[in-house]
Formats: structure tokens, sequence, C-alpha cells
């Protein structure tokens, strides 16, 4: 790792601690609140691996993915809208034209929310549809059944119903009624920016673990159990410095490798499968402490599957891996 | 060696399924799930409608995962009223079983077990609650976590400590149980509000402060209070083998719906996928094999605590596989659906009644003395 991301991870921590870590619960509650937003412009993260002619702070790779690891150690739902913005929607308005709405968005004027599926009928006409989004807004960035990629104008209806995790982002099925849609790219694009941004997602699932990670070690120093603090057990201990082991072994990877897709799709399956495992025993030997939301530990375990659901296609990313070893097609029956 | 549930059993699991299916609607499980709100209506109609029976522990076993494969929140609140009934049931006298147990069996009383204490957890032996003997009456000072039915509960089955250990190194001696009323002065409760899953039943911290308890409220015998409990949780474990076993079938029949819909819509579906089923479906019917013969040595009076741990053990985390992996099935649709409730719900599994750990920590216990099996 460089010193200038060690001086980013850095700052960025110390970001975090100010802004994030006192209201993480909140977050999570009641959905991202404005002064989030305002502090992540006023920080330059939204647009920060964009190139500055397009009003963006031109960071390279292991840099922007810096601030996504750091961010998800306090709140996987901020680093998720910040990789959302800057690795999907940005650079899709700006590839379309739409060079106002994508600098309106990183001065923080307009927000754009994403819907996950291909079911938008009759794109350019009024309609309604029914559709799991990603921070519901009265922008969305959708997909037709034509194959197109529609930004799209309209309202929604919120749903009682909360998502498994990423709730600062409002997850949930909502149904929306289209005022204005307009095709903006094709659903080849969007795949492409999906598989090149996997160093970015692997950063969410990395960060995200070693919150959890964290957590399970500070809290097995110091709770008792007959009489010997957890630490002293050597099934916890073995396991969590095994976990800490293949954490730092993959944040080495993340942050000297270079930006090699292949190498991303690799460390992406890793860490998508590890965050899995790490939040999973970080609850665990938290015990019942661990079940409630106070303790802060639940919610990475929460988000470590909600975020495999939404970054990591079970069947299509380890395809498209596969496919990148064997260079033919492959894996497909 | 007969495999198959007698005639009456079958017909049992059926009319529960039936009662769970119409009674569990998703909106009232949301409901529930979302407000953190006991469910009194659906025990009281458990009840009337004959779903719980006391009178075949098969049954109670079998009810317990019918309606949890429903809905584990809902499921485990129509039947948790009875939480700690079989110590009284055992060691009780006369007095307490007809006082108290009578009337949770009539659906005019909701009892709780208290044993874990803040800081406690698995350690029992390490509980600090202590009753001093003063005159006919016991004064009771001191706090339990966790406790199901905590904040609604007519009275708790709750261990304490009444004698200081003899020697200092058995901490597991001086300990005793006694019948606590939410009535008696000096008691409160709070409940803890957001858990992460089974969020219909309630959870308490209750809070002792010179509570007086009339002497004949003891349980059996001063000083066997650990017994009693360990005693306990060997029964309670197979039904909590009965909770898990009801998630992950529950989390194998909607990831099993999910991918018949995409085949349906001709939307291929991979071998990897169908392996991860295949997967869900034979830890599934392992767990079930074990925990059945968990329950044949307890419901023929020869407990065997290794294979209750063990089925107690494999079984709450084939509850917490199966939900993980029914996610990672269904993906981004999984998000929404009841199947992120059943998620939320595995994870306790692996908690409560003993975590994973201590589970192993009994297996091979019992082992390494050698008998750790037939």
């Amino acid at each position: 790792m460089n010193d200038q991301v060690q001086m980013l991870l850095d700052n960025v921590k110390q970001f975090c601690e100010q802004n994030i870590k006192d209201i993480a619960l909140n977050i999570e509650r009641t959905r991202i609140p404005d002064k989030i937003f305002t502090a992540l412009r006023e920080q330059g993260f939204i647009g920060a691996n964009l190139p500055s002619s397009s009003g963006g702070a031109d960071l390279d790779r292991a840099s922007y993915d810096a601030i996504l690891f750091q961010i998800a150690e306090y709140s996987p739902s901020v680093a998720y809208y910040v990789y959302m913005n800057n690795s999907i929607i940005l650079p899709l308005l700006l590839k379309s034209g739409k060079k106002e709405l994508a600098a309106d968005i990183i001065s923080g004027k307009e927000r754009v929310g994403l819907s996950a599926g291909n079911i938008l009928e009759g794109v350019g006409i009024k309609t309604t549809f029914q559709e799991t989004a990603i921070f519901p807004s009265r922008l969305m960035i959708s997909a037709g059944n034509d194959g197109s990629i529609v930004l799209l104008k309209g309202t929604f209806e919120e749903s009682g119903r909360k998502s498994l995790g990423l709730r600062g982002l409002g997850i949930g099925i909502k149904s929306f009624s289209t005022e204005k849609t307009e095709e903006i790219g094709r659903k080849e694009d969007i795949e492409k920016i999906f598989v090149e941004s996997s160093w970015e997602q692997a950063a969410i699932f990395l960060g995200l673990s070693q919150g959890a990670i964290e957590k399970a070690v500070e809290y097995t120093k110091v709770r008792k159990t007959f009489n010997f603090p957890l630490k002293d057990y050597s099934p916890v201990a073995f396991r969590l410095s095994e976990l800490k082991s293949d954490l730092e072994m993959m944040k080495f990877y993340l942050f000297s490798e270079d930006g090699d897709r292949e190498k991303g799709m690799m460390l992406k399956t890793r860490a998508a499968d590890f965050s899995r495992k790490a939040t999973k025993y970080a609850l665990q030997y938290h015990g019942g402490y661990g079940y409630l939301e106070d303790f802060g530990v639940e919610k990475f375990y929460r988000d470590s599957v909600a975020l495999n659901a939404v970054m990591f296609r079970t069947d299509v990313d380890r395809r498209i891996l596969a496919e990148s070893i064997y260079k033919s097609k492959t894996g497909y029956i | 060696m007969d495999f198959d549930l007698s005639p009456e059993l079958e017909d049992y699991r059926k009319k529960v399924r039936e009662f769970a299916i119409k009674e569990f609607r998703e909106d009232i499980a949301q409901k529930h799930d979302l407000e953190e709100k006991y469910p009194d209506d659906l025990r009281l109609k458990a009840l009337k409608n004959g779903i719980i029976d006391f009178t075949n522990p098969w049954k109670t076993m079998l009810g317990i995962e019918e309606m949890c494969r429903v809905d584990p929140g809902l499921g485990i609140s129509a039947t948790v009223p009875y939480f700690g009934a079989e110590i009284l049931l055992l060691h009780g006298s006369d007095y307490l079983k007809e006082k108290y147990l009578s009337k949770v069996a009539a659906g005019q009383k909701i009892m709780g077990l208290g044993v874990t204490e803040p800081g406690g957890g698995s350690d029992v032996a390490g509980l600090k609650t202590n009753a001093k003997k003063e005159g006919n009456k016991y004064i009771l000072n001191g706090s339990k976590m966790f406790i199901t039915n905590g904040s609604i509960a007519d009275f708790f089955v709750t261990l304490v400590r009444t004698a200081d250990p003899n020697p200092p190194s058995k901490r597991h001696r001086g300990l005793s149980v006694l019948v606590v009323e939410s009535v008696f002065k000096g008691f409160s409760s709070s409940q803890l509000k957001g858990k992460l899953g089974v969020r219909a039943t309630n959870t308490a911290e209750l809070v002792f402060n010179n509570v007086e308890i009339p002497e004949e409220n003891l349980v059996g015998e001063e000083g066997k209070g650990f017994y009693y409990v360990m005693e306990f949780f060997n029964i309670s474990r197979v039904f909590v083998a009965a909770q898990s076993l009801g998630i992950a079938q529950g989390a194998l029949d909607m990831a099993t719906e999910f991918l018949m819909e995409q085949e349906k819509n001709g939307i291929s579906v991979s071998e990897e996928l169908k392996f991860k089923l295949s997967e869900m479906a034979t830890r599934t019917e392992a767990a079930r094999l074990l925990m059945y013969k968990a329950a044949s040595y307890l419901f023929n009076y020869k407990p065997n605590p290794t294979i209750t741990s063990m089925a107690k053990g494999y079984a709450s985390e084939t509850a917490a596989f199966c939900a993980e992996t029914a996610m990672e099935i269904t993906g981004m649709t999984g998000l929404s659906t009841k199947l992120e409730r059943f998620f939320r719900d595995s994870k306790i599994m692996e908690i409560w009644e003993g975590t994973s750990e201590v589970e192993k920590i009994v297996i091979s216990r019992m082992i390494l003395k050698g008998d750790g099996n037939e």
C-alpha cells in the first residue's frame, strides 16, 4: 500500500469518526440523512473517481477504493451510496451526454436511485410498474424489457416493509408511476460497468468485514464466560485470527494490485463469500448481545447478505470469472 | 427401523400446517415483526383449536416444526407461553402445579424461565441473583437478561443462588429454583427492542429488588436448581431443534418455489444453484433424523445429552445455512420478501438454549468421558 492510500484511509477514517460513527444506527433506521450527503459532497467523495473535466477529483483506482473500504467499515449503506453514484449512475449519465444532471449530482442538487429488474415496459410513455429499488427517488435509472437502460422521472409509493439490509438506502419493492422516461444506454453498458467495478465492490465487502471483525475482537477481549475472557478460548481466538489474516491479505491485494479486470473479479468473489463468513462469526461471538441492534454488529450480518444480493450475482458473476479463466464460454450448464 | 410417523401424528402434522397457513398470514407476520409485538390472539387460537397438545411430546415437537416452517416469529410465539413448564411438571409440588401450571394449560396465564443473566450467557453456574431465606420467605435480589416472555408473563420459573457454593469451585452447588410472580412487589421488567429476528416474541430484562417470595414457591429441593435447569435444557434443546428445522424447511420451500418459477418462466437454472438446493435439502433431512433420534431417547425416558446437543447444534446451524443459501439463490428478490425474515430469525437458533459452542463442549466432554454414544 502506498503512502497516498494510507493517508487517504486515515483521513476517511477521521471523516467517518466525525460524521458517521455516532449516527450509524440512525442511518439504518431512517435512511441516510441530508447532513451525510452534504458531508460527502464537501469532502469530494461524490465524483472522486471521475476526471476533473467532469467535475470529479480524478483519484486513481486504489485511492477511490480506499474511500469505499473505509466508509463501509462504519456504514455499508453510505459506502454503497457513494459507489452507486460514482461507479454506475455518473458514468452512465456522462456517457449519454447528461452532463448537467451529472454536475447536479456531484454538487448535491439532485439524487438518483436505481431499480433492479428488466420489467419497465413502454419506454417513452407514461406507465406504472413495481420493482425492487435502491435509494428510491423521483429520478431513477431502471432497465427496460427491451434491453434499454432508462432514466425515469416520476413518483413512487413507500411500502412498510424494510429490506433485510442496507436500510439506509431505503431498499424495497416500490410502485413507480413514470412521468417521463428516456433511454440513456443499453443493458450491455451497465453490465460492463458492473464487471469493471469489481474492485470497488470488493472494497465495500472488505470494509464491512473489517467493521464486524474489529467489533468482535474488541468484544472478546472484555467479555468473560466461565471466568475467562472469550479471547482465551482457542476456537474463538483462532477463528478471529484466521478471519483477520484473510482480511489483511485481501486488503493488501486490494490496495497493491493494478486494476486488472480479472483480478478484480477474483477478489470480489473471495470478498463476497468472506464477508458472509466474517459477519456471521462476529455476531456469534457477541452471543445474545449481538442479536440486539444497539451493539452494531447485527447490521453487518444483514448487510453482508444484502450486499451479496445487490453486488454479487452468484451465478452470473461466477460464470464471468470462469470465462475469463477459460477464455471461452463456460459454466453455463 | 421405521422412519414413518404414525397416522395419528401425520394427521396432527397436517392439522397444524393448515392452521399455520390460515392464521400466520404474511400481513400479520410482517406487522408483528415490524412492531415487535407479541401475538396473544394467536396463542389463544392455537390453544382453542387443539394445536398445542402437551399430552404427546411428539405432537409438541412436530407442531413447533410446522408452525416455524410457516413463520418462525409467530410459530415460536404460539408455543412459548409454556416455556419452562417441564421444570414445574417434573419437580414442582402439587400446590405449584395447581396454582400455576394448570392456569397456563388453560390459557389463562403465560409463564417464562429466568436463567440467563447480564454478562452471564452460557455460564449458568456463574449467576449472581440471590435469594436469602428470612422466616417463611425468600428475599430475592438481582437481574435476568434475554428472558423470553419477560414483559408479558405472569410468573417465572427462576434460577437463583440460595447458598454459597461449597466448595467455592463447585459453582453449580447452592442454586435453587423459585417461582416469581410478575405482580410481586419489587419485580420489574423492560422489553428489549431492536432484535435482529424473532421479533414477534417478547424478550426482556428482569430486575428483582428485594422481592419477597413465599417459601412454598421453591421448586423441588433447595440446592438442586442447577440440575433441574440442565435437565430442562436436555428437553428444550429438542424443541429448539424443531424450531430450527421449521426454519430450514421453510427456507427450502421458498428456494424451491423460486427455482421452479424460474424454470416455468423459461429461465435456465444452473447446476450450481441446483446443487445448493440439494445441499439444503440433504442437511435439513439429516437434521430431522438427528432430532427424531434425540426425541426418541428423550420421550422414552432415557435422554441422551450427546445426541440432544448434536441435534440442537446441527439443526440450528442448518437453519442458518438454509436461510442464507436461500437468500443467495433468490438474490435481490429475497431482500424484501418473507425469506429475509427467516434469515433474521434463523441466527438466534445458534445462540439460545446453548450456543453452538456450548453444544460442542457438551458433545466433546461426553465423548471424552466415554459416554458419547450408545
